[in-house]
């Protein structure tokens, strides 16, 4: 280097230094260029009251806004569902409203599908070619090809639903979610003629027997269960109420009960039977109830001749004595409360295990009681959305749908053994309103995107959480952020186009407006009273809460039931080739899939096996032994429908014959934080011959092979976990 | 000689060096963080001295919320507009509104994230804006003119018997 250079370049670098070295690193302080509205105070939050859409329990929100932005959800102190409480789920969905890959204006589909090739266009355009779409089919009178497929909806926009749907002439308006308690309203109206949901008063109860209900992470209302059982537990001076967990994996759940029964799948509701023997057997039972309901002991105790405890611990694969014990203590406590839940429900003999839980129920006296169950306010919803889903597809399959209007992901969190993916492609034209860039958006031919659910107007009826008639509010708490625009709106714009019968059956201009026409409806306005002043106050309360209003009708033994039967339950595979049954349980962030999306959620460690961001296999230590797999490695899982590949913990909370893989990874889309990030599991399940429309999820074999070890478990907490110490030997 | 001659040399220059820790230790030298060259020359002498502008007319959040808050550009240029439109540093404000361009100041007092500070409470109690912020209206460009560190704080609160419980300000 010359000397000339040197120095150049000396001084080049001093004087960037110096220069460097001038510049304040201190922070920037930009203000507005216009000031904000009256009303905001830079520096003071504003706090709107609203209900929480992320599923189906509708718990009541107060998002602090802060600047006009949303900056935090908490639950509402008011709401009789949740009462201030709010899980991690709710909490994640100020993540929807800000995610980068947000569907952020109309797109129509400019290459094949599934390939992501979008052209933007504006909202008159995407409008424009639903309603010719539509026009079409009304020409060729073909109303009945437009299926509509939605998640589960209550309030008013399934009135709009419905209204839209049989003005135009189809009948295929399905709500369908994987996780949808189905099962337990048409349990409920087989048992008691009445398909309301349960709704459980935990916290009053002295004896909880829960057969495969995980309440605190999904069922019902997980919140409010939450709540309820610390108050169980803790909230009573004189005694803390028992707790006993059936079934074959040791859920979240599980582990916070005293006892765990891990019973062999499928075999729950005979250990229902078996304990309901026992009882009546024994004359524990509760004679005022069985009076009350029409039900003579001894008839029910001959037709239950099949369950005696020898029989029950054969099939269940549990002592007869823990059987005995936990029967006695279940008829010996009062008041007492057994759950069934999602993981008994989804065998193909579900329905009666279900209803074998009802009869236990009868028999203590656990009916309409404090610290009982009693029917939940809320009773919209279907019985089995599954077998009209299977309709469908099979409507799709031979082309008789030419147009399918989709909201949620169904191509996600329907299992491919329905066949709903492939027979989705045979409709000509598919419309998604998704939010977010899902699997669905991916396959539609053109995308309306809906607003986040924080600049949403809209009302939900909350499931199962309360006694009481509850109608929750939602409001916008921000201005939209994007070109988008709420599927009420665009329904009802759709037919205004439309004219004719369907416009004459939808005349508002705008879902708000529709909402305070159910609002006023709903809310009794006295004569006088100002509509708007009310309007303000239930918006500002989050809801109307009732609290002495239409209680659901009590429970009572309807007298066409049967006695449950829940015969030997059906798998899917063969034993000899698949030994191992597979349970795809919901985690406790994803629900069925729909919190992947947020990356909160996916850096939230599961509560057992604090695994983030990936999918897992859960396998007992023996029988990990006897294949050779350790923590962490790559296994793979073979099922009669699929093959998948992912990674091994070793888990001692689970039957030693059951292998067990968490619901919500695996997306192809879904933005940048869930696309192609762990495994679906939903891709191993199969139908099971003879009961294909039973959603009958829990009923697959698979095998497990060890692939290598070069798996890269990541987990928030020590590899081995500190549930291995002195864990229940099964 | 030479020896001695070189031990005072030393020594000279040693207790140079120390002097100039000492002096560099001792002056307010941070002025790059004190008192930042500003984006655009605004000055407080002129619109809080000169023209006698209350602070809450322009800083209007100081009595409502803990931020006092920083003029909107369209509120300078509501007034500029019929103020001295034509000068030149006016024009310049006006470019910025033009690009709908907000100016980008740069903080001078600020204090960490984990100490809350609500001015309105400050202003209510009475509290001169001069207390922390020094004589405003007598400067061209701001600067900070007290520490702002906790035993500042605490040496107020306990002067006005103000609460000096931790969670007053570390919430």
């Amino acid at each position: 280097m010359k000397r000339r250079t040197f120095l150049q370049l000396g001084g080049i670098t001093a004087a960037s230094a110096l220069l460097a070295g001038c510049q304040s690193k201190n922070e920037k302080l930009i203000p507005f260029l216009v000031p904000p509205d009256e009303g905001v105070t830079p520096g003071r939050a504003n706090y709107y009251a609203s209900t929480c859409g992320f599923c189906p329990a509708g718990c009541g929100i107060l998002v602090r806004v802060s600047e006009g932005r949303a900056k935090k959800i908490e639950g509402n102190p008011e709401h009789p569902v949740n009462r201030g409480r709010l899980c991690a789920k709710g909490q994640a969905v100020l993540q929807e409203l800000y995610h980068p890959d947000r569907v952020q204006q109309p797109l129509r589909r400019n290459g094949p599908r599934g390939s992501g090739e979008f052209l933007r266009i504006s909202w008159g355009e995407g409008l424009k070619l639903l309603t010719t779409k539509l026009l079409e089919l009304q020409r060729d009178q073909a109303g009945d090809s437009l299926a509509m497929l939605m998640p589960h909806m209550s309030g008013s926009l399934y009135a709009l639903l419905t209204t839209f749907m049989s003005s135009f002439g189809s009948p295929h308006l399905i709500c369908h979610e994987l996780l949808s308690p189905d099962w337990l309203r048409q349990a409920g109206r087989e048992s008691f003629g009445q398909p309301n949901l349960p709704f459980y008063d935990l916290a009053e109860t002295h004896y909880l027997l829960s057969f495969g209900a995980d309440f605190v992470e999904n069922h019902l209302s997980p919140v409010q269960h939450g709540n309820s059982f610390g108050r169980m537990r803790q909230g009573r001076d004189t005694i803390r109420g028992h707790f006993t967990y059936i079934g074959g994996r040791m859920s979240l759940t599980g582990a916070s009960a005293d006892r765990w029964m891990p019973a062999r799948p499928g075999s729950e509701g005979a250990l229902a039977l078996g304990m309901a023997r026992l009882i009546l057997d024994e004359s524990r039972f509760n004679r005022a109830a069985l009076a009350t309901n029409g039900i003579r002991p001894q008839e029910l105790l001959a037709s239950l001749e099949a369950y005696h405890l020898p029989q029950v611990a054969e099939l269940t694969g549990l002592t007869q004595e823990s059987i005995a014990e936990v029967a006695r203590e279940f008829a010996g406590t009062r008041p007492s409360l057994a759950l069934a839940g999602e993981t008994i429900a989804f065998q193909t003999n579900g329905q009666e295990s279900v209803r074998a839980v009802h009869l236990l129920n009868l028999l203590t006296g656990s009916l309409n009681r404090p610290g009982g169950v009693y029917p939940a306010a809320a009773m919209t919803g279907p019985e089995n959305s599954h077998a009209e889903l299977m309709a469908l597809v099979k409507r799709m399959r031979s082309g008789q749908v030419r147009l399918a209007m989709i909201k949620g992901d169904p191509c996600h969190t329907v299992p491919p053994a329905s066949g709903f993916q492939q027979a989705l492609d045979k409709v000509p034209f598919i419309v998604s309103f998704s939010t977010l860039f899902d699997d669905t958006a991916l396959q539609a031919d053109l995308i309306l995107p809906d607003h986040a659910a924080l600049e949403s107007w809209g009302d939900v009826i909350p499931r199962a959480g309360s006694r009481h008639t509850l109608y929750g509010l939602m409001q916008p708490v921000v201005t939209p952020l994007h070109d988008t625009r709420q599927f009420g709106d665009v329904l009802l714009a759709t037919a205004a186009e439309l004219g004719g019968k369907v416009a004459a059956a939808l005349p508002w201009k705008s879902s708000l407006e529709m909402l305070k026409a159910t609002v006023s409806k709903r809310s009794g306005l006295g004569k006088g009273e100002d509509f708007e002043a009310r309007w303000v106050e239930l918006l500002r309360q989050g809801g109307h809460f009732d609290s002495n209003k239409a209680l659901g009708k009590g429970y009572h033994w309807s007298p066409a039931a049967t006695v449950p039967n829940p015969v030997q339950p059906k798998f899917a595979g063969d034993r000899q080739q698949f030994p191992l049954h597979l349970q795809v349980y919901a985690s406790a962030a994803f629900h069925d899939g729909r919190g992947a999306l947020l990356p909160w959620l996916q850096q939230l460690p599961d509560p057992m096996s604090t695994v983030v961001w990936g999918s897992w296999l859960e396998i007992n230590p023996a029988t990990a032994k006897g294949l050779g797999i350790n923590h962490g490695d790559l296994v793979e899982v073979t099922s009669p429908q699929g093959k998948l590949r992912l990674l091994a913990v070793i888990y001692p909370g689970i039957r030693p014959d059951m292998v067990a893989i968490p619901l919500g990874q695996g997306h192809r889309a879904g933005g940048r934080y869930s696309t192609g990030r762990g495994v679906n599991p939903l891709a191993l399940l199969a139908l099971v011959e003879g009961s294909e429309l039973q959603p009958a999820w829990n009923a697959t074999m698979v095998r497990v092979n060890r692939i290598s070890d070069k798996g890269e478990l990541v987990t928030a907490g020590h590899p081995e976990g500190s549930y291995r110490s002195d864990l229940v030997g099964i | 000689m030479k020896r001695s001659w070189l031990i005072g040399g030393l020594v000279c220059l040693l207790s140079a060096g120390f002097l100039t820790l000492l002096l560099m230790y001792s002056l307010p030298l941070d002025f790059i963080e004190r008192s930042p060259v500003q984006p655009f020359f605004f000055s407080h002498k002129q619109h809080a001295g000169a023209n006698g502008i209350p602070c809450l007319y322009c800083h209007r959040y100081a009595d409502k919320s803990s931020l006092a808050g920083i003029p909107a550009l369209s509120d300078c240029r509501s007034c500029h507009l019929y103020i001295s439109p034509e000068s030149p540093r006016i024009k310049i404000l006006h470019e910025h509104w033009n690009r709908q361009e907000p100016i980008a100041w740069i903080r001078v007092n600020s204090l960490p994230d984990h100490v809350y500070f609500p001015h309105m409470m400050h202003i209510r109690a009475g509290i001169d804006c001069s207390a922390c912020h020094g004589d405003v209206a007598t400067m061209e460009r701001i600067s900070r003119t007290v520490s702002l560190k906790m035993g500042w704080c605490l040496g107020c609160h306990r002067q006005h018997q103000a609460s000096i419980d931790c969670w007053t300000c570390h919430i």
